[in-house]
């Protein structure tokens, strides 16, 4: 086959996929927008309870269902960290909010299947806890 | 690279989800018209700021269907891909930008050519470190936190990675 026929067809290819997720998208992108609106910082701050570990639990459970541009969970654990939220709670928060997409959950699902889609959101909410316990810890050490 | 889905039955899951999502944006414009408002504006304004970055991922998945087959593709992200392969996928899961549903098509054909479950996995969660936010990281949250979360990130892309080799099913192509 002919680079142009390649070119051709893969990009007829291409289309179709962007076609055949393009509902799901749309959808996704209507979800987002009304959680940004709904889920205020100020209702995120009153979740937390001053003990590390469920700070930290809570840190990484409202990161997994924020969404949005991550400067703004940068800026979202800025105040919560001026609020006297731990170190601990607001790395999990802002690992979480890239790492775990609840909201995406459906469109993972329909690409990749239910048994990938589990484990690997699964192993990120794992790994939430785990590293931000260990940035800070080594922070902690370090200076 | 094209995904074949023989005899695969139509997935309609996508349009269930956009009804639902319209209806749900219906029954809160009733309720309150202003946060219906609100939250479209916002949906419009992601709307607006993916579309380009989603120009440049059709391109992109038009350049690998044209230039990579199956073959290359488990040369290099599948069995026995090595070192190699955990260095492609951790720096292209660095270096990727948008959001990461804007992904999906491209990491879902991967797969489907051969890539590693692990591979894929750890592509994900190195997009974890944002690159062109790093600064803002910084000012938040100072030079060695950035640093240290950093490190921490992609060795728990790897670790992740290694681990979803294992316990994932291997698929048969």
């Amino acid at each position: 086959m002919s680079l142009y026929m390649r070119c051709k067809q893969a990009l007829l290819d291409a289309l179709k996929s962007v076609y055949m997720i393009a509902p799901m998208l749309l959808a996704v992108i209507g979800l987002v927008g009304l959680f940004q609106v709904i889920v205020t910082p100020e209702m995120l701050h009153s979740l937390f309870n001053g003990t590390p570990l469920h700070d930290t639990l809570v840190g990484t459970a409202i990161g997994g269902v924020s969404v949005g541009q991550p400067f703004l969970s940068y800026i979202i654990g800025g105040e919560l960290l001026k609020g006297d939220i731990s170190l601990y709670a607001v790395t999990a928060f802002i690992l979480a909010w890239v790492t775990l997409g609840v909201i995406q959950l459906p469109l993972e699902l329909t690409l990749f299947g239910a048994r990938f889609t589990v484990i690997r959101n699964f192993l990120s909410f794992i790994f939430a806890l785990i590293i931000s316990w260990a940035t800070v810890i080594t922070l902690e050490t370090l200076l | 690279m094209s995904i074949k889905k023989k005899g695969k039955p139509k997935n309609r899951s996508g349009w269930v989800m956009l009804s639902i999502t319209i209806i749900l944006y219906v029954v809160i414009a009733f309720l309150e018209p202003s946060l219906a408002i609100s939250s479209l504006n916002k949906s419009l304004g992601i709307l607006k700021t993916i579309l380009p970055i989603l120009l440049i991922v059709l391109l992109i998945m038009a350049l690998l269907g044209t230039f990579i087959n199956s073959k290359s593709i488990v040369k290099h992200l599948g069995e026995g891909s090595g070192v190699r392969g955990w260095i492609i996928s951790l720096a292209g899961g660095v270096l990727s930008h948008g959001s990461t549903y804007i992904w999906y098509p491209i990491l879902s054909e991967l797969r489907n050519a051969g890539a590693r479950e692990g591979l894929i996995v750890a592509f994900f969660y190195a997009r974890a470190i944002k690159l062109p936010w790093i600064p803002v990281m910084i000012g938040y949250f100072g030079f060695t936190f950035t640093l240290l979360l950093s490190i921490y990130i992609l060795l728990g892309a790897w670790v992740q990675g290694i681990i979803a080799n294992k316990i994932i099913k291997k698929r048969k192509f």
